[in-house]
């Protein structure tokens, strides 16, 4: 891998970025509209006294936290859809590049725009609701690490699936986030799922955050070895999930890049 | 292929030319044997040689948000250009991109896209050069200019340069040898100028003035194909025929005051492989 490459592909993706409203959007306002109305939502909560002040931070840090497996997979398969809707593809593969150096930069552009996502949302989250995430300390490093770890697997069964059929199926990029959250326990407990569902929340490395999360906000320390499990889950899964997509390229190699639309 | 070669790949549409090119850049796996360039496997190293290559294609399109300055230093880091600003500029002078340096790729016209597009593969000084179609959308003007640019290159520098075209006046001025593509076979392999050679026949043009009933009665017995459009003959006749063929006409008193005779050309032989099933077949290796 050459860092030349992996820089000029970034700043192709940058470059994009600044000159494309809806993904600077993206970045903003989505993040600061879910805060305000979750923030209001979690203010009239405690005004009701059915909950106390922690409420507020539960929501807000569900929400800030999600930033980070979000953009992770958004990054990696709206990237590779431009690239199509564009007809930009060949241009990008018909050079030096490795695969793995596009891979390495989409998951370092989701890592570069999650971050400032976070910082933006975090900021606004303690100007408007003083209902401040850094009180995590450094456990936020590794909560962070795992949750973006866990959107580059969707990020890459996603961007597989449309290497092999094209744009025809481009919602899933949408989609997918939207379907596992109910499992990762954002907002709520994983003990209110249904048996059925706390099963398949075991699974999704990211509730354990989540989970983690709350028990620091109600006053219950949480070992970082806790994290082991879904850290090595999540390893596995980024690998099955990276084969998948090296697979795909290769199949559509066979086609011609330029015929995948 | 050579170094210093300038290669013309021509067919009609679906012959397998776009996809040659595609198999040598390696956004198209070959179902069967092994691409070589610079005596390198392309399977094995094809970063390495890529970094020689470039390509310019008019149906692949830029980042188009990006302008044409964004587009070209993105493209500068991907090949390690040592010193960017200075190549930025050199190539922005050549391709005269001055006035839309700064302006997106979305707001260029067709004719300015491609021009970026021949700048944006000149910009890590490749070796080899693929180009697809290179002066498609230019006006004739700047068409000529980048047909010089690229003789000058392979000139000055020994760049090789494999070119697919649909101008054949294009193809027979830069190419120093042709391949004819049919239905993914190479057909005809030789320089431009052999190439028309093939072809026998030459278009002996003739305005009459006189004793046409003559001339169509030659042509009759002849058994030659020809066009008469008022007086205006266009007849179709092997070339060492021709002195023959004006001696008869004339020791018949068939008067004229225009004559000209078309030799055959690269188009011809084109057209005659394009609408015929091909006599020989050159299947080999394409490295």
């Amino acid at each position: 891998m050459k860092l030349h490459r992996i820089w000029g592909i970034f700043l192709r993706y940058f470059y994009n970025l600044i000159h494309t409203y809806d993904r600077l959007t993206d970045m903003f306002f989505w993040p600061f509209i879910d805060l305000l109305l979750w923030g209001l939502t979690s203010r009239y909560l405690v005004s009701t006294g059915t909950q106390n002040n922690t409420m507020v931070l539960a929501l807000l840090g569900g929400i800030i936290l999600w930033i980070f497996p979000w953009r992770g997979q958004y990054e990696i398969t709206v990237s590779l859809l431009e690239d199509l809707w564009n007809r930009n593809l060949v241009n990008l593969f018909a050079t030096p590049i490795l695969f793995s150096e596009w891979v390495v930069t989409v998951m370092l552009v989701g890592v570069f725009k999650s971050s400032v996502s976070f910082a933006f949302a975090s900021f606004i989250a303690i100007f408007l609701y003083a209902a401040n995430i850094y009180t995590f300390g450094i456990l936020l490093l590794p909560w962070a690490g795992l949750l973006i770890m866990f959107g580059w697997v969707f990020g890459f069964l996603i961007a597989s699936l449309i290497m092999r059929y094209g744009t025809k199926i481009q919602t899933i990029a949408w989609m997918s986030m939207a379907v596992v959250s109910p499992f990762a326990g954002v907002f709520y407990p994983i003990s209110v799922l249904p048996q059925w569902a706390q099963t398949v929340a075991k699974w999704v490395p990211v509730s354990y955050v989540f989970e983690a999360m709350r028990s620091i906000i109600t006053g219950t320390a949480v070992p970082l070895a806790n994290l082991f499990w879904p850290f090595m889950l999540c390893i596995v899964y980024l690998v099955f999930a990276f084969l998948m997509l090296y697979n795909s390229y290769h199949a559509i190699l066979k086609r011609g890049l330029i015929s995948v639309e | 292929m050579q170094e210093g070669e300038i290669l013309g790949i021509l067919g009609p549409n679906g012959a397998g030319k776009t996809t040659t090119l595609q198999m040598l850049l390696g956004i198209l796996t070959p179902s069967s044997g092994d691409i070589h360039i610079f005596g390198k496997n392309l399977q094995t190293d094809k970063s390495a040689i890529l970094e020689q290559m470039n390509f310019s294609s008019t149906y692949v399109d830029l980042p188009w948000r990006l302008t044409v300055k964004e587009n070209l230093t993105w493209s500068a880091y991907l090949y390690n250009i040592p010193d960017r600003k200075k190549r930025l500029n050199q190539i922005k002078e050549l391709f005269r991109l001055e006035k839309q340096w700064n302006q997106p790729v979305s707001a260029l016209s067709a004719g300015q896209k491609t021009r970026v597009n021949l700048a944006r593969s000149m910009i890590n000084f490749p070796s080899l050069l693929l180009l697809d179609e290179p002066t498609a959308s230019l006006d004739p003007e700047v068409a000529t200019y980048i047909r010089e640019f690229f003789a000058n290159q392979r000139k000055t520098y020994n760049k090789s340069i494999i070119l697919t075209s649909h101008n054949m006046a294009e193809v027979e001025s830069l190419c120093d040898r042709v391949l004819i593509l049919k239905d993914g076979v190479i057909v005809g392999n030789d320089t431009p100028v052999n190439l028309a050679k093939k072809i026998e026949f030459s278009h002996l043009r003739l305005r009459v003035t006189k004793n046409a009933a003559e001339l169509d009665k030659l042509i009759l017995l002849r058994k030659l194909d020809s066009v008469n459009e008022d007086k205006q003959y266009t007849i179709t006749i092997k070339e060492q025929l021709l002195p023959l063929f004006l001696y008869e006409i004339t020791k018949k008193n068939v008067s004229y005051i225009e004559i000209s005779i078309d030799k055959p050309n690269l188009e011809d032989y084109f057209m005659k492989i394009a609408t015929s099933t091909p006599e020989t077949k050159f299947r080999g290796d394409m490295s």
